[in-house]
């Protein structure tokens, strides 16, 4: 086991960091569920201690050249050996700072946001695993261990989602979730386990390193970086198990902005990352990759552009998102992808915390409805979705152009314009419904109606979500300028192939030009005075029905469940096992039985047959001596 | 001989046969005790043929024990037979499956 | 006559056997004394049990704690107890399942002092069974275990109780009357006039072709036991129709015994028959996990659906022990071990929402979560134990299982792994319709667990999370006789 823990300052920072969450979810389900305000305050404690453990280390080990390694031996069986620890290198360090930073701010703001909810203590103790799990997975030596906490965040998932249990489509939404997101971790199982068969090991740094190539032919390898892409598939939402998201928006706000667009969802993306050299080992996995991220990424932006529900048009927006992350590492790029998670994970919670003030004003999340009853009139949660917004069109000067930008480039670098054309529509999409969005709440039709009673909320609250956003909005400015010295810091991680830098000066141009064209074309459909508010896109009626029912996906999911799994399999083996095998024992029984009462008339009390047989027998008997 | 010994044996045979098939075939328990009476009659036929054949006296006298035995069976026999109807109300043979 | 040190074993059984007969002798209408003292005994076993387990010396491995008294020479019948890495998982288990299954049963006011007799007498003889070496012996205590459950199940159970009874009793016969011929065959043909498994168990006893007709008699008749299919419906049934702690200790324990028996009998006695028919173990095991999810989907009787879940658990187990390995045989173990506790904790969960609403029936209940949590936690941590989420006791048991399968039949090994996505799909549509939803008015005057009903299933839910954290507690344990059995095969 991990000895002499106090005496290392790093391996001490990345305990305190993962395992206090644990012990804070521990905590408040055996002790406090009770006493709500003390299961926030252990909650928030333990995260915030996690997040100056993971401060600590991102700065202690700026200059990291070699990643360290603390591992003790977990489980010994045979010829498994399962090792628990943290693996602290450039990609982990960065995701933990990302995950704890944007888990303290919501769990901050959840305090104004869930206030009077009856299961308060239940929520936080669900954070804190949340917490716990995503935390240990980032920092996950072996893949093993990513795998086991990559379902305890499934886990902390399903249970947030339907939080509001009584609710039925939010028990629905958290069942769709866990049973897709299952889905795609037996894949990424199946990928796990092919490689441990030809590689002995799980250790993500082994799995990087150069051995793989001779231990594991190149097929091999393919097969298992697709097999370990269903897993991120899964749990990233991407085509073709996106529709979990969007339904994902049942549970509260905070959870949506924590883990449905920050960080559970990018866990996917992060694992890409994580696993970068083992998968541009195989070009063809990459560029099936960059199809799925493609796909993903236009698909989605289609959902969000005929969406009413402000949540949903977020969460499609998050699926996009992802899949321009996708797009960029699959293009080649590991600094394209990473940092655009970083940035999208700042800009994307303060989008969803403002979408949160909205609705818990307003208690509606129809973005018209929003409008109307005075949306606009709340200033801090406006100015700070006006500049996420502009962040996530890719607007200089905040985070989102930059780190656009990065990906854009690495997609030029590819051989086929293809992908930097999709990319490309892809920004103009995202400009467009964004500001949809943000025009419908700004100049709202019949204004007239708006509603004094928006404010009948818990005022009290209001300064503690308040500055969450402030804090997201400042980060969401700065982070951008901070593209450099990110990019110096990710130089060192081990293993990255070095991308080629292309000189494209015309594509920031380019990219500028079609968001604002984008904001443009928001600004002539929704924002003008005397513009109808209907988008060109839902004025075509089957492609409004397309876009809306998210592609029939969904629909072909509902039907092949009900036909096949229920219909077919599971009532073939029912039936089978009823009418076949039971049937064929009951059967069995019954001619056990029946031979029984044949075998019973033996015993009949006639005489006359007995006398019959005593004669036959006697002449046999006298035919057998006497002749 | 007047009569030649085998046509002696053939009636008796046959005689035996009825019987069993009296014996067998019929649904009453009086026709059982005929039966066996039929049977015992012709094996009485059989060992007085036999004396004849033989010159034996000692046939003839079997057959009077005979005479005597059955006579004795058959009051036995019927008294119970009385009896049993008393009983299950039925001299049908196929009525007296208790024990099924 | 040989004791090493003091005879914890035969203690265990003593102590069963000394709990059955205070029973006996307490008069009838004494209910609560008869319920104290069935505590107090069932808590002795579990106090030994637990001793045993960590008392055990690890780096020795081996057979300890062995009892030997010859019973009748002139057979060859010996009573022989001894711990290995193999049955004192099995014997914690069942102290714990024991245990709580008495303080399962505390509200019982029906024949109450019959029905604990014959709950001890079915733990003798699984005790027994489990810590016995001498096929004998075994065989005995598996028929001791067999009979109370007729009586248990067709008095004190529920849905077609008869009919349940009948057909567990009866399917369970047949499969010890494939045992019996074979464990004979064995005796005959081993000539050393000798029913002790530690003499029988030396290479060169048998000659292969008698190992593989042995084994596949024994394999079956256990597997009846261990609900491998096709032989399994017997268990769902069985399931359905027994009262709460019965159904504990059948699906904990019982349907263990049946894999112990493979393991103990079979692959100890005929490993060149194992490995002949592991191939035909594996398909019919990866089918049961399969299986058993998909049945289990269609099913609107919340003991039903744990029936199935049943099935296919223990045909992870039979995966295992068909990959003829370390990691196999560590794994299969582990979840018997992991499968006994989480199964309890579904049926003592389901016991006491079936003793205050009366159904078992999906579609009459819902939205329990708002009326009693901590009842719901119970069933829903169960669940989740199901799946096979980690940090429960069962994650680890699949996980090496699933390891070893894949690496020895990646089809089938594939194929179980897939049947994870249908056993999550059917939990938590189960949780769902049982439990979440609007509160139901029904059942909102049906108060919570108290601190004293939940005792048992907080235990067992202590134990799933302990060893789902620290699993190497087990594993090493395990591996003590897995490592040196697997080396000592040809």
């Amino acid at each position: 086991m991990i000895t002499n823990w106090l005496s290392e300052p790093s391996l001490t920072a990345a305990i305190l960091a993962t395992l206090l969450p644990f012990a804070a979810f521990i905590l408040i389900m055996v002790f406090t569920r009770k006493y709500p305000r003390l299961s926030a305050g252990l909650s928030i404690a333990a995260v915030g201690i996690s997040l100056i453990s993971a401060l600590f280390l991102l700065v202690r080990h700026w200059h990291l050249q070699t990643p360290l390694e603390y591992t003790g031996r977990w489980l010994l069986s045979g010829d498994v050996a399962v090792p628990f620890g943290y693996l602290l290198d450039q990609t982990s360090l960065l995701m933990l700072s990302v995950v704890a930073t944007i888990s303290f701010l919501v769990q901050v703001y959840s305090l104004g946001y869930m206030a009077g909810d009856a299961g308060f203590s239940r929520y936080y103790a669900c954070m804190s695993l949340f917490a716990w799990a995503m935390m240990s997975m980032t920092l996950s030596p072996t893949m093993l261990q990513l795998y086991i906490f990559w379902e305890l965040v499934g886990l902390a998932s399903y249970l947030l989602i339907g939080f509001w249990y009584e609710k039925f489509s939010a028990t629905e939404a958290g069942k769709k979730a866990f049973v897709m997101t299952r889905f795609g971790d037996v894949a990424f199982f199946l990928g796990l386990l092919l490689v441990l068969v030809h590689l002995g090991n799980l250790n993500v740094l082994e799995m990087n390193g150069p051995q793989v190539a001779t231990r594991m032919s190149s097929t091999y390898i393919t097969i298992a970086a697709l097999l370990i892409f269903g897993g991120i598939i899964g749990k990233s939402a991407q085509f073709p198990l996106l529709t979990w998201l969007p339904d994902a928006m049942e549970g509260p706000t905070p959870v949506s902005a924590l883990l449905h667009s920050a960080t559970m969802v990018a866990a996917g993306v992060y694992l890409f990352g994580r696993l970068f050299p083992f998968f541009s080992q195989s070009a063809a996995a990459m560029a099936i990759f960059l199809m799925i991220g493609t796909v993903s990424m236009l698909l989605a932006s289609t959902m969000a552009m005929v969406s009413r529900d402000i949540k949903q048009v977020w969460a499609y927006s998050t699926i996009s998102q992802l899949g321009f992350m996708i797009m960029g590492l699959a293009a080649g790029s590991y600094f394209a992808g990473m940092f655009h998670l970083t940035t999208h994970a700042g800009f994307k919670a303060l989008l969803f915390l403002c979408a949160g003030v909205f609705i818990h004003s307003f208690e509606s999340n129809d973005m018209f409805d929003i409008g109307r009853q005075g949306g606009r009139r709340l200033k801090i949660p406006m100015a700070c979705t006006i500049i996420a917004a502009a962040a996530l069109a890719g607007l200089p000067p905040l985070s989102g152009f930059f780190s656009k930008e990065v990906i854009l480039g690495a997609l030029a670098e590819l051989n086929n314009p293809l992908w930097l054309a999709a990319g490309l529509l892809g920004a103009f999409l995202t400009a467009y419904y964004t500001f949809r969005l943000i025009f419908i709440i700004l100049f709202p039709r019949q204004s007239g109606a708006e509603s004094e009673s928006g404010h009948g909320h818990d005022h009290g609250g209001y300064w503690v979500m308040g500055w969450p956003l402030i804090v997201l909005a400042a980060i969401t400015v700065l982070l951008g300028f901070f593209q450099g010295a990110l990019e110096a810091f990710f130089s060192g991680q081990q293993g990255i192939p070095v991308a080629g830098a292309g000189h494209h000066g015309w594509l920031p141009f380019a990219a500028i030009g079609l968001a604002l064209g984008g904001v443009l074309l928001a600004w002539l459909e929704f924002g003008r005075q005397g513009a109808d508010q209907v988008g060109f896109v839902e004025k075509i009626a089957p492609l409004n029905h397309l876009f809306a029912q998210r592609w029939y996906i969904d629909r072909f999911y509902r039907r092949f469940m009900d036909v096949f799994i229920y219909g077919v399999v599971s009532n073939l083996f029912t039936r089978n096992d009823k009418k076949v095998i039971d049937g064929g024992l009951d059967g069995l029984s019954q001619a056990t039985v029946e031979t029984g009462r044949l075998v019973s008339l033996l015993h009949r009390g006639m005489v006359q047959y007995r006398l019959l047989t005593i004669f036959v027998v006697l002449v046999f008997l006298g035919l057998y001596f006497f002749i | 001989m007047i009569v030649p010994f085998n046509h002696v044996l053939i009636l008796a045979g046959l005689l035996f046969l009825m019987g069993i098939f009296c014996v067998v075939a019929r649904r009453s328990l009086i026709m059982i005790l005929l039966g066996v009476e039929v049977m015992l009659n012709a094996a009485a036929i059989l060992l007085v043929g036999a004396s004849l054949r033989w010159q034996n006296l000692d046939g003839q006298a079997i057959v009077l024990f005979v005479f005597a035995i059955a006579a004795a069976e058959v009051s036995v026999g019927l008294a119970l037979i009385v009896w049993a109807y008393r009983r299950t109300g039925s001299i049908n043979p196929e009525n007296y499956n208790i024990l099924k | 006559m040989e004791f090493t040190g003091f005879p914890f074993l035969t203690a265990i059984l003593l102590a069963c056997v000394a709990g059955l007969f205070v029973i006996l002798v307490i008069p009838e209408q004494r209910q609560a004394q008869i319920k104290w003292v069935s505590a107090v005994f069932s808590g002795i076993t579990l106090i030994l049990s637990v001793y045993l387990f960590f008392a055990y010396d690890k780096s020795q491995g081996g057979l300890q704690f062995v009892e030997k008294i010859p019973w009748v020479e002139s057979i060859g019948i010996t009573y022989l107890n001894a711990a290995d890495g193999f049955n004192l998982p099995m014997l914690l288990l069942t102290g714990i399942v024991f245990f709580t299954g008495v303080l399962t049963m505390w509200e019982l006011d029906h024949r109450v002092k019959e029905f604990f007799a014959l709950y001890f007498l079915l733990v003798t003889g699984v005790f027994g069974l489990f810590m016995s070496m001498d096929l004998f012996f075994i065989f005995v205590w598996y028929d001791v275990s067999l009979f109370p459950m007729y009586l248990l199940i067709a008095i004190w159970g529920s849905t077609r109780k008869e009919y349940g009874a009948m057909k567990l009793t009866l399917y369970l016969l047949a499969g010890s009357a494939l045992i019996l011929p074979a464990i004979i065959y064995l005796y005959v043909q081993a000539g050393l006039n000798t029913f002790d498994l530690t003499l029988l168990m030396r290479p060169g006893t048998f000659s292969p072709f008698e190992q593989k007709f042995a084994f596949i008699f024994l394999f079956i008749g256990f597997g009846i036991l261990a609900a491998v299919w096709p032989f399994h419906t017997w268990s769902p049934v069985g399931h359905v129709a027994a009262p709460t702690p019965v159904s504990m200790v059948h699906a904990g324990v019982l349907m263990k015994i049946g894999a112990f028996g493979v393991l103990r009998v079979g692959i100890f006695l005929c490993p060149e028959g194992w490995q002949y028919w592991a191939p035909l173990m594996a398909v019919l095991a990866a089918i049961g996990i399969v299986y058993g999810a998909f049945v289990g989907l269609s099913q609107t009787d919340l003991k039903y659906c744990i029936g199935y879940s049943s099935v296919s658990h223990m045909g992870i187990v039979g995966l295992g022990l068909a990959t003829v390995s370390v990691d196999g045989l560590n794994g299969a173990v582990f979840q018997m071990f992991a499968h006994g506790i989480m199964t309890a904790l579904f049926f003592s969960a389901i016991g006491y929402i079936y003793d205050r609403t009366h159904t078992k029936k999906i579609d009459e209940l819902g939205g329990l979560s708002r009326i009693m949590p901590v009842a719901s936690t119970y069933f829903i941590v169960a669940a989740l134990a199901g799946i096979g989420v980690p940090c429960l006791a069962s994650f680890w048991g699949e996980l090496m299982v699933f390891i070893a399968a894949f690496k020895t039949y990646p089809l089938w090994g594939t194929l179980a792994v897939c049947a994870l996505v249908v056993s999550a799909l059917f939990m938590l549509r189960v949780v769902q319709r049982t439990f979440y939803g609007p509160k139901n008015e029904k059942y909102a005057h049906i108060p919570d667990v108290s601190f004293g009903q939940g005792l048992p299933r907080m235990i067992l839910l202590a134990v799933l999370v302990i060893f789902g954290l620290f699993p190497a507690l087990m594993f090493d344990m395990i591996e003590t006789a897995s490592i040196p059995f697997m080396n000592g095969l040809p």
